[in-house]
């Protein structure tokens, strides 16, 4: 692999780490399947490029990508805990919806955004070449994010939004309003995939409308991989497992692609997530079964 | 003062299998009684307790405390009055968090939650002096997750999380029929040190006839979503399992045959 590609898949894995984290909320402490992040991550994008090219600070813009994106996650949980929708299909409903509106917004299918200002241009100014730039912008911002959400899960909502994911029968009988759980949570997990929708526009230079295709599943890939490799309790390990599972599994990913050995090219990214994903979740069964395999071996012996 | 009044529970209606659950009920429970509740399956001993948490809202009728009109109240707002311990130890403590959240989480039961941390040393000093009183070893394994522990071990948690914040009425429902005899003896006992200790107003839910007599100062029989038999005081004290169940009998117009004696 050369710099130039572990580089990159290393400012990947920290930008997907974010995404890891929001999933890790909405899917593992929520037990919500969100889909409203492949809408999300494209409106978090959208919303900052169109103000960073209509002459807005980049740091605002983002901000103002986080709300959206925020506000979309809001409305999958408006849909499923009062008009009692299925999870999914309300996740799916508003990712359908934010496709026309981030067309809407942008106005057109990608917005460039080369030679504007981004939220890394202050570090460039301090004498760091770009990628470097990028780099220790994300770095910087996925432990900001980390450390927070950890926190955030350790406080007294976090825990009613933990109890609420595990048991919520039992987090209302204690007296946590379980439909407000699950709003604030995916709320919370939406605005972090704007986050990363916008950060990663503003670090590759483009907004595009199909930029959110598979976000759910990439982020997936990440929390699975990451609880296998740091196993154990507590949210605070949990965090830091999936930001690590995401900057191997993107690793991982840029070597595959780039071993000519697989002659894999960069449009079977999704495939090899898809492939991945059902490895991961097959691994626990697979595993069992080969035991009870040796078992039934030693007791014909 | 818990009171229910008229309150009538209609499943299904409109519908063939239309079902009335509690059918014009009037109760009232004083402060510090301790009422125990009998009766056949779908007698409507559970709607009754699904009446009080707001798990289940009357079709008609009206549910107070003390003086206080909580009829179409949510579960998790009536929890500011409610304790309650299931019948099923994994409902009633989430495995998925640890002894110390859990407990935590029921420390905030009827408050506004913040952004504090939920637990911190402070509060572990008071929770392992509390837990050290059930002489279960649980006061060193605070971090441990609560799937770790067995059914008996996460049913007297339960009482203990139950009663950690103040309340009007502790539910207790069938709450030691999940376990074996020697457990649900211990949590019947720790039950009854928690109830007196705090001078608990409480309803307990049970299929045993002996433990229904043996335990509290009141005992009602339902049956066909009414109260069929209203025991406390000398007549209650009296009563022998054998008379309790003549009357359950009676009410259900049966004759009552030496098996039924011999499996209760």
């Amino acid at each position: 692999m050369t710099p130039y590609a572990f580089f990159g898949a290393l400012e990947a894995g920290l930008l997907f780490g974010i995404v890891a984290i929001a999933v890790y909320v909405s899917f593992r402490i929520l037990d919500f399947p969100d889909l409203t992040v492949d809408g999300s991550f494209p409106l978090g994008a959208a919303v900052s490029a169109l103000m960073i090219v209509s002459g807005f600070n980049p740091f605002l813009a983002t901000g103002c990508g986080i709300l959206a994106a925020a506000a979309a996650g809001a409305l999958t949980g408006l849909l499923t805990v009062r008009l009692g929708f299925l999870d999914l299909l309300s996740g799916i409903l508003v990712m359908i919806a934010l496709y026309s509106i981030n067309l809407r917004i942008m106005g057109r299918p990608n917005i460039a955004l080369i030679g504007e200002p981004t939220v890394f241009t202050p570090v460039e100014q301090l004498g760091f070449k770009s990628n470097t730039a990028i780099l220790l912008v994300l770095m910087a911002v996925v432990v900001v994010v980390a450390t927070l959400v950890s926190r955030f899960l350790l406080s007294e909502i976090g825990l009613a939004l933990r109890a609420t994911g595990a048991n919520a029968r039992m987090a209302a009988a204690n007296g946590v309003n379980v439909r407000h759980a699950t709003i604030v949570g995916l709320t919370v997990s939406n605005g972090l995939v704007g986050l990363a929708g916008a950060l990663f526009a503003q670090s590759q230079g483009a907004a595009d409308v199909a930029m959110g295709i598979g976000t759910i599943i990439i982020g997936l890939a990440a929390v699975i991989l990451g609880e296998s490799i740091l196993p154990g309790t507590g949210v605070v390990r949990a965090v830091v497992a999936v930001v690590i599972g995401t900057i191997v599994y993107r690793l991982a990913v840029a070597l595959a692609l780039n071993s000519d050995l697989l002659g894999l090219k960069s449009q079977d990214l999704n495939l090899i997530t898809a492939v991945l994903v059902v490895v991961a979740l097959l691994a626990p069964r697979l595993r069992r079964g080969l035991r009870r395999g040796i078992f039934a071996a030693e007791a014909r012996r | 003062m818990i009171e229910l009044r008229d309150a009538t529970v209609v499943f299904n209606r409109g519908d063939p299998l239309e079902r009335r659950a509690l059918d014009d009920l009037t109760l009232s429970v004083a402060p510090g009684e301790f009422v125990t509740v009998i009766g056949s399956n779908g007698a409507g001993k559970s709607t009754l307790l699904n009446v009080l948490t707001g798990d289940v809202l009357v079709s008609s009728g009206a549910v107070s405390f003390d003086g206080l009109d909580v009829t179409r109240w949510p579960v998790n707002r009536r929890a500011a009055f409610v304790g309650r311990v299931f019948q099923d130890p994994l409902v009633g403590t989430c495995g998925f968090l640890t002894i110390e959240e859990n407990l935590a989480l029921a420390a905030r039961r009827g408050c506004r939650r913040g952004l504090r941390l939920a637990t911190g040393p402070k509060r572990r000093a008071a929770l392992r002096d509390r837990l050290a009183d059930l002489k279960l070893g649980l006061e060193n394994r605070l971090g441990d997750r609560m799937d770790q522990l067995s059914g008996g071990q996460r049913q007297a948690l339960s009482l203990v999380m139950a009663a950690v914040m103040e309340m009007k009425i502790l539910l207790l429902d069938e709450h030691t029929a999940a376990l074996d005899p020697r457990i649900a003896a211990f949590v019947m006992s720790l039950t009854n040190q928690i109830v007196a200790e705090h001078g608990l107003t409480t309803l307990m839910v049970t299929h045993s006839m002996r433990q229904a007599l043996d335990h509290g100062s009141r005992t009602i029989m339902m049956h066909e979503g009414r109260i069929v038999l209203d025991l406390k005081g000398d007549e209650r004290r009296r009563l022998s399992v054998e008379d309790l169940l003549r009357m359950f009998s009676k009410v259900r117009g049966e004759t009552l045959d030496d098996d039924a004696l011999l499996l209760n």
